[in-house]
């Protein structure tokens, strides 16, 4: 699953800015752009958009279900979204009033889901990159396992790179996907390599599933995909990713000990790994376009409805 | 940053709404703003009283032609303007980047590759500039935003299309010394060439730091950048070469823009790549950060009343007092030097008691509407109030028997003396105080034959107290009540003086006066001039209100029928240039600091008049233009004259022309105090109304926004601690200016 080169898809920088055309109007919301960039062939749990409420001041990230997909499962994580705590947790913070077509939202940030972020920089992503995300990630991801959660929906479209730090959105695909009990291979938004096999196979998602995502998830950011050869991972973290990723959930490692790992010899505040730098200078360029073009975005005006005598 | 914005700021401009403010400064204000439709842009606005200018309005459309030209790649995309708007405004996209000279803050010297980069890309948006014909003649750090994309150029407020000389003749184009080319700074035609010299200065800044020709006054900058080598000490050795070629002041020698983009940089990869992580950790902050705004409006400053401070029995003084002279005028409050009583804010004074809001609503506690204010007790007798004087960090003011300095900042009483028994004894040039000192000895024997030299001494500002005389004039009188120290400017103080027998009861026939000047570090008189006679019994002093200008010392003199003249002298001699009489205009109202810039005197109180300090003729006269208005007092700021226009409010006019620029609307304008001169503060002006100071807006609306409970009705504006000094009824006091 290579990234496919030179996105330049709206949400990574293209034309956002035009007003008039026929907008997709999803609850109190008008869509201005896809979140995701087709072109990189990286499967994403939910349908993302970047829209703004009708009166213009309000701009989300807003989810929406694959077409096929319960929209009941997808609302019912949603909501359960909106406990997550951590550093890169989005809880979603409105959600479709009862009856109506499901969706989800959140305030927007200006962000690159990973495979645009390798798109636009041209490849895998710098090792600096991969530690301080992959670190983020296993905090964010320990923080919720402490509150008894399980994310269940790590993977490379998952991760959302913000300037200030990663985002993990897509609460709860896999078990959005399908009920526990019946196998989630190929379900659409499941990407394969992020996918761990207990779950594939339909069993419960827990913890140690994960671990086993993020392993994939940053065996991607670092190499271009979700199923590396062990000898294509940077080297200071090889052998950690390679234990996420065994099949067998007793043998994948704590998420401390991914975390030490990932800071390797820099100083144990994870705060560092995110100093400037943390991001090539191209994805930050991206970011930049895009807040640009969002800020320019102009949603048609709707006319102020007359109230109707009665 | 975005700050919030104020609660005088429009609610909309155009089909904008102003969410946060981006920066303010004397033309506009900018702000973030956005259309309902979710669009969010920088929105440049004119300040009204700038844009009742149509000199100003054209440079405003320029400027949005210009940014036109450059496009959106190399500058803030231009989205929509109004130039014919009561307040033009122009709105471009929010541009995602810091300024070149605070990324250089931020990053240090910036690496060589970037400043390569910067400097290729900056050839490119010169190259569309002048391929438009447009030369921006004002490249500096502060214009160039450094986005991830490239560096885009803004503030064309003095591009101007060749050929076009409506903005020369606007005379409003000048440039900044530092990055000036040398044939701007000797005055001749800035061409393409120049703004490739400026373009290297921008990278010697951006690579070291530092301007090519260092840091100073604008007089040595424009002379460094005519006459000598720029300093390209730690510019990269690769880079040093061509931009000394650039810097070379010959225009017809610098390498042309498209010559220089490719000598740069051969273009390779993304300008992203080649900017340093800190410069990217700022931009992305930036492109993150808009979106966490909430706008927010403060609040106007809740009205506040100011709480009555028990009033000490006033003592008065036992002088004499010179009846209408701008003698003695406040006595302090209690007994005696020192026994000033005070309240400061927080201080140990009287706490200050919540006052019923209007309605008896439950408005917040109400406090001094003051910063500090202090008691002084009422004028003794129904003469003028004395004088306020700012100096150094003091405001110092004749009371009574005391000469008092007070911390302009605090109020706390820096010093109280005795020594002072007119206000005319005590002068300044706002550094320095001076004054007239009784000889030891002169009191109580005043009329001692052959009376007492005349001393002149600068006064102790920790203390109050008089040095040791610098001057000491045995053929004047020094005890004669009328004697007058008029003004001091640039080292010479000026002196009103007779010679003769001292007498209470006004001028005598036996003396004779003069004016004389005096050097303050020699203590020699450098000229002396005659005063014509006064009228035996009068105690009208000759001197109202004088300072000095260039050459000439300009004074507002009463004559011996109580008729105002404005008179002209040339400080070197003393000789009258002109003398021209004020009709119309009462003694005892014009006793106020005087209106003059550097060609004319302004006189208010009654009609509005300018005369040119050359020849004393009238420049103008509000008589012409707004027949039956009449003002009272002016005062200058930055090339306007302000005064309060009687039943209508504050105006401020061209001191040029005299046409109104600006005029307040609405509120209590009708109301406005015609007898003390505003105060002018950066972003506000203020006037008194009934009992109440108010602060009028510089906005499109020229509203009144606050005002302050007062019973001042002198005011002074002490612009270093930022305060209005108010004097009047019972009571000194400071208010914010701003």
């Amino acid at each position: 699953m290579h990234a496919t080169e030179g996105a330049t898809g709206v949400a990574a920088g293209g034309e956002a800015g035009r007003a008039g055309s026929a907008r997709r109007r999803v609850g109190p919301y008008t869509l201005i752009t896809a979140l995701d960039e087709p072109r990189t062939q990286v499967p994403v749990p939910e349908r993302r958009y970047i829209a703004r409420r009708s009166d213009g001041r309000d701009t989300v990230l807003l989810s929406l279900p694959h077409p096929g997909g319960d929209p009941r499962r997808f609302l019912a994580e949603a909501e359960g979204s909106r406990y997550l705590l951590g550093p890169c947790a989005v809880p979603a913070t409105a959600f479709a009033a009862p009856g109506e077509a499901a969706w989800h939202a959140r305030p927007y940030v200006p962000v690159l889901p990973l495979p645009t972020a390798l798109a636009v920089h041209g490849g895998p992503l710098p090792e600096r990159t991969v530690r301080a995300l992959g670190s983020a990630l296993a905090e964010t991801l320990a923080v919720l396992h402490g509150q008894g959660l399980t994310f269940a929906g790590v993977s490379p479209a998952a991760v959302l790179l913000a300037a200030d730090g990663p985002r993990l959105s897509c609460f709860g695909a896999v078990r959005a996907a399908a009920p526990d009990g019946t196998p989630r291979s190929g379900l659409p938004g499941l990407e394969a390599g992020s996918l761990p096999p207990e779950q594939a196979s339909g069993g419960r998602p827990r913890p140690l599933g994960d671990v086993y995502a993020l392993g994939a998830t940053l065996a991607y950011a670092a190499t271009g995909h979700t199923t590396p050869e062990r000898d294509e991972l940077p080297a200071a973290f090889r052998t950690v990713v390679g234990r996420c990723l065994a099949r067998d959930p007793g043998a994948r490692p704590p998420l401390a000990e991914l975390i030490a790992s990932l800071a390797g010899e820099t100083a144990a505040d994870p705060g560092t790994l995110l100093a400037p730098g943390w991001l090539p200078g191209r994805v930050i360029a991206a970011l930049a376009h895009q807040s640009a073009a969002v800020l320019m975005a102009e949603i048609p005006v709707e006319a102020v409805p007359v109230s109707q005598p009665n | 940053m975005p700050s919030p914005l104020t609660h005088d700021d429009p609610q909309a401009i155009g089909p904008y709404l102003p969410l946060a403010r981006l920066g303010s400064g004397g033309m506009g204000t900018v702000y973030l703003a956005r259309t309902p439709g979710g669009r969010t842009v920088a929105l440049k606005t004119m300040h009204a009283r700038i844009a009742s200018d149509p000199a100003f309005r054209t440079r405003f459309r320029l400027e949005t032609d210009a940014a036109r030209v450059v496009g959106e790649r190399y500058g803030a995309g231009v989205v929509d303007a109004d130039a014919r708007a009561e307040t033009p405004w122009l709105a471009t996209e929010y541009v995602l980047g810091p300024p070149l000279d605070d990324a250089v803050a931020l990053c240090g010297p910036l690496p060589e590759r970037t400043v390569r980069a910067l400097g290729a890309a900056l050839c490119g948006a010169l190259g569309q500039l002048h391929a438009s014909d447009v030369v921006h003649r004002d490249l500096k750090p502060s214009n160039i935003l450094v986005t991830a994309y490239g560096p885009k150029v803004i503030d064309f407020g003095i591009a101007r299309a060749a050929g076009d000389d409506r903005l020369t003749r606007i005379g409003v184009a000048v440039g900044t010394p530092a990055f000036m080319s040398p044939e701007q700074a000797s005055g001749q035609e800035h061409s393409a060439a120049g703004d490739v010299f400026a373009l290297a200065g921008l990278l010697v800044f951006a690579a070291t730091g530092r301007p090519p020709f260092g840091h100073g006054q604008a007089a040595d900058l424009l002379y460094r950048v005519q006459y000598t080598d720029p300093d390209l000490t730690g510019v990269p050795g690769g880079l040093a070469p061509v931009l000394a070629q650039c810097l070379d002041k010959n225009p017809f020698r610098r390498p042309a823009t498209r010559d220089l983009g490719a000598e740069l940089h051969d273009g390779a990869g993304e300008f992203a790549d080649h900017l340093p992580d800190m410069l990217l950790a700022d931009i992305a902050r930036r492109a993150t950060e808009v979106w966490q705004i909430t706008p927010q409006r403060l609040p106007a400053p809740p009205e506040e009343t100011e709480t009555a401070v028990p009033t000490a029995p006033a003592r008065l003084s036992r002088r004499r007092l010179l009846i209408g002279a701008g003698a003695a005028a406040l006595a302090v409050a209690g007994a005696g030097a020192g026994a000033w009583a005070w309240s400061e804010r927080g201080g140990a004074g009287p706490a200050p008691q919540p006052t019923a809001g209007p309605g008896g609503s439950q408005l917040p506690r109400k406090k001094l509407d003051s910063d500090w204010q202090i008691q002084v007790a009422d004028p003794p007798d129904d003469t003028v109030p004395a004088q306020l004087h700012a100096v150094d960090n003091l405001v110092t003011l004749v009371a009574g028997k005391g000469l008092g300095g007070i911390v302009a900042e605090t109020g706390h009483i820096q010093f109280a003396s005795d020594q002072m028994e007119s206000t005319w004894q005590v002068a300044t040039d706002g550094k320095r105080l001076i004054r007239l000192v009784q000889a030891e000895g002169s009191e109580n024997n005043a009329g001692k034959p052959g009376g007492f030299p005349l001393l002149l001494a600068s006064v102790d500002l920790l203390t109050g107290k008089a040095a040791a005389p610098f001057a000491e004039f045995t053929d004047f009188n020094g005890v004669l009540p009328e004697n007058q120290l008029v003004c001091t400017a640039e080292g010479v103080a000026y002196v009103a003086a007779g010679r003769g027998k001292f007498s209470d009861e006004g001028f005598l026939a036996s003396q004779s006066w003069y004016l004389f000047a005096v050097d303050i570090s020699s203590g020699k008189r450098l000229w002396t001039t005659p005063l014509p006679a006064r009228r035996p019994g009068s105690g009208r002093l000759y001197f109202l209100s004088a300072t000095v200008v260039g050459r000439r010392l300009v004074s507002l003199q009463e004559a011996n029928d109580g008729s105002v003249r404005a008179v002209a002298r040339d400080i070197r001699t003393g000789a009258v240039r002109w003398d021209r009489p004020l009709d119309g205009v009462g003694p005892d109202r014009v006793r106020q600091p005087l209106a003059v810039d550097d060609d004319h005197l302004y006189v208010g109180t009654g009609r509005l008049r300018a005369l040119r300090l050359s020849d004393g003729n009238i420049a103008w006269d509000t008589r012409s233009g707004r027949p039956g208005a009449t003002y009272g007092p002016p005062v200058v700021k930055d090339d306007f004259v302000y005064a309060a226009q009687k039943g209508h409010g504050l105006v401020g006019l061209s001191g040029t022309g005299g046409a109104v620029m600006w005029e307040e609307r609405g509120g209590q304008g009708a109301q406005a105090d015609t007898t003390a001169p505003p105060v002018i503060g950066p972003n506000y002006m203020y006037s008194k109304r009934g009992s109440e100071l108010w602060a009028i807006a510089w906005n499109s609306t020229g509203a009144p926004v606050r005002s302050f409970k007062t019973t001042g009705d002198r005011f002074i504006a002490h612009e270093a601690s930022e305060q209005i000094i108010a004097l009047g009824g019972k009571f000194l006091a400071a208010f914010p200016l701003q």
